[in-house]
């Protein structure tokens, strides 16, 4: 089996250790045997080199590195990115990458700056004496989620997937939070997990994230797929049933490790 | 009468933290006189009888400051500095209150004084406002300001890279006297770093400076890094926006940068060659540092060299304690570099301390920034601190095996030499395990 991965902008957008969620898939799939290639897709990369890929990651970035990539990406990468989205190619946006996939994000001060509209919603950012929104976070997957997600496509739940893949009960996603923005969910996306310690989508209505087909998007970096383990194999589990067209089962790896940092966040 | 009851509580607070060797004894002091006289900064700064010295960057600030005071006070010149490494405000006015008399007379000629990246617009800010003074007093005093480095750095407490240098380029034009009889101040900037050395182009050409910028910079091609580092934050034009080029890369994004686009590029350094007295490529940047200052107030080549001889490292950096050697490491670049020179000076046993608390950063996603993966397999590595776990599952998937310490009085105790590479807080507990109470 072979697995290709594309790693948007590594050279723009990778500010907080996100070449670790990079890391983490292509360790777990060589380790099961998977044989498994990163490509770096910049500015200069051709668009047709993603189509080619069965997993799409994209992190964070900073304002200068962000507005480097603007152009590129709406004219030329994200409508490929949407179009895959749309087939259920599995995603992980974070930070940056999970604003720049909605709408719109309203800085404090100026225009609006377009999105790339994969994910249905819009993020603004409430002005430089709103608090920046920093520290560990813990939330848990919202498992009511299976049902909605599985009518829209053949995805398994978030909730099933936890506690079907590893040896626990509990299903909750740990990382560190550092945004401005708060993000708003439109009615076409679901949350992916409800704040349990820290502040998620906005502050305000208690969620993190979002996931759509299979896709996710999330703040949390830290970063999110090492010490949640299980999310990493929902992505890889995904790729080779979109690829390979059935469900392919993964073998088990030995976590202690990971769900030892994991639990330290708790 | 504000300047003495400042001085006064200040001098009080530092005896008192002194005999009861309280850790925070650096910053009480400049910390409750600041309550009282907001800018008694500047009253200490004009009574400095050469000048001031300032040392900012990402890396490198503690050694390049020490480096600095070894050449001078060789020279017999006497110097006040913050060696505690506290480079907040509140750590430079400590500094400043060790040295006073009770009237608040400071007796030296130069104050070095490294200072944070974001303390550094505020210090700028104070010497400005006894700029005044200058007029009437001396007109020879120098003002000197270092620009090492910038890299990514505790993004949590920090902000980013490009944030802290918009701080500052916004920040220099406040240091314009208005005054063309009076030009005094100088920068010193890292010619092989685009974005410092952006910075010192475009102070160079703020009227009320004394001379363009200089620069120190490396013209050695067989230092180029064959792959390069991913932890790199600054590879994009300032200029243009366009993708630098490099004639060759040192680590990071330090190395010989070009535009292909709008033709900036690396300033020709006016000092670039330069014997190091400690191993490791960065500190060959630092030794730079501290050569061009020395240099830029007119000390000879000869005496330089000859001072420098016996510099022995700041604390915690390169510091030697029983059969450790303590390499302070606490960021993507900081770590490479770090392991890099330790691997080259043939070390068999590491030790690596994660911690999280504020002066380390309360975020380690930067650990997967650094690249473990150069850790041959015959090194045995241990790993401790409060994210001792975070720190093993990080080097579990670089394909590197440790023993994992929850006390790090365990993980130290070990025999034979020994490198420790410790963020912040981690390098504080393990200096304290190995050496007993006293910061310096």
């Amino acid at each position: 089996m072979k697995l290709s991965i594309a790693w948007l902008y590594p050279d723009l957008m990778s500010t907080y250790g996100d070449r670790g969620n990079i890391i983490v898939l292509t360790r777990r799939c060589q380790w099961r045997g998977i044989e498994t290639r990163a490509t770096q897709v910049t500015l200069e990369t051709p668009a047709r080199e993603l189509a080619h890929c069965d997993l799409i990651f994209m992190g964070g970035a900073q304002d200068r590195q962000q507005k480097l990539v603007g152009e590129d990406f709406l004219k030329r990468k994200g409508p490929v990115v949407k179009d895959m989205v749309e087939k259920g190619i599995p995603a992980l946006f974070v930070c940056a990458a999970y604003q720049f996939v909605g709408h719109y994000y309203k800085p404090y001060r100026g225009e609006k700056i377009a999105g790339a509209g994969i994910f249905d919603l819009y993020t603004e950012h409430p002005g430089d004496q709103a608090k920046r929104m920093i520290g560990n976070v813990v939330a848990e997957l919202i498992s009511s989620l299976s049902s909605r997600v599985r009518s829209d496509g053949d995805a398994i739940s978030f909730g099933e997937i936890a506690s079907s893949m590893t040896p626990r009960n509990d299903n909750t996603i740990v990382g560190f939070e550092n945004h401005g923005g708060r993000t708003y969910l439109g009615p076409k996306i679901k949350p992916l997990a409800k704040v349990i310690k820290g502040f998620g989508n906005n502050g305000e209505d208690g969620h993190e994230g979002a996931v759509y087909k299979n896709a996710i998007g999330s703040y949390f970096h830290g970063p999110l797929l090492p010490k949640n383990p299980y999310i990493a194999d929902w992505l890889i589990g995904k790729a080779l049933e979109v690829k390979y067209g059935k469900e392919i089962p993964l073998a088990e790896l030995d976590d202690t490790l990971e769900w030892q940092a994991h639990d330290s966040i708790l | 009468m504000c300047l003495n009851l400042a001085i006064f509580l200040g001098k009080i607070i530092s005896f008192i933290s002194k005999r009861l060797s309280f850790g925070a004894g650096a910053t009480w002091p400049g910390e409750a006189a600041l309550r009282i006289n907001p800018h008694i900064l500047s009253s200490f700064a004009s009574q400095f009888r050469k000048g001031i010295i300032l040392v900012a960057g990402t890396n490198g600030k503690t050694t390049t400051a020490s480096m600095i005071k070894t050449i001078l006070e060789a020279q017999g010149l006497s110097v006040v500095h913050n060696a505690s490494g506290a480079n907040l405000t509140n750590g430079i006015v400590s500094a400043c209150i060790g040295q006073a008399n009770w009237l608040g007379k400071i007796d030296a000629d130069w104050g070095v004084f490294e200072v944070d990246e974001n303390s550094l617009p505020i210090v700028l800010a104070e010497l400005k406002i006894q700029n005044s003074k200058f007029k009437t007093t001396t007109k020879n005093l120098k003002f000197i300001i270092v620009l090492l480095n910038l890299f990514r750095d505790q993004l949590d407490r920090y902000g980013e890279v490009d944030v802290i240098a918009q701080k500052w380029q916004r920040a220099f034009p406040r240091l314009d006297t208005g005054n063309q009889a009076i030009k005094p101040y100088q920068f010193i900037a890292n010619a092989d770093d685009p974005l410092v050395a952006h910075l010192g182009e475009a102070a160079s050409s703020r009227p009320g400076l004394e001379a363009r910028a200089l620069y120190f910079g490396l013209n050695d091609p067989k230092r180029f890094v064959k792959a390069v580092d991913h932890a790199t934050d600054s590879i994009f034009c300032l200029n243009c926006g366009g993708r630098l080029s490099y004639e060759g890369m040192y680590y990071s994004h330090i190395g010989i940068w070009y535009c292909t686009k709008c033709k900036e590029k690396r300033p020709i350094p006016d000092v670039s060659d330069w014997k190091s007295p400690l191993p490791g490529l960065y500190n060959q940047y630092n030794t730079l540092a501290a050569v061009l200052v020395a240099q830029t107030i007119g000390i000879s080549d000869k005496k330089i060299t000859e001072s420098l001889v016996s510099f022995a490292p700041a604390f915690g950096r390169q510091e030697h304690i029983g059969n450790a050697y303590i390499f302070l490491s606490k960021n993507p670049t900081g770590f490479n570099q770090s392991l890099r020179t330790v691997l080259e000076l043939g070390s068999k046993k590491l030790l690596l301390v994660l911690n999280d608390r504020i002066p380390d950063g309360r975020d380690v996603s930067w650990i997967w920034d650094v690249d473990f993966e150069m850790i041959p397999k015959d090194v045995s590595v241990r790993v401790s601190g409060d994210r001792v776990y975070d720190l093993a599952l990080r080097l579990k998937y670089a394909g590197i095996k440790t023993t994992l310490y929850e006390n790090l009085e365990d993980a130290l105790a070990t025999t034979g030499s020994f490198y420790v590479l410790p963020t912040y807080s981690a390098m504080l507990e393990v200096r304290k395990i190995l050496k007993g109470k006293k910061i310096l």
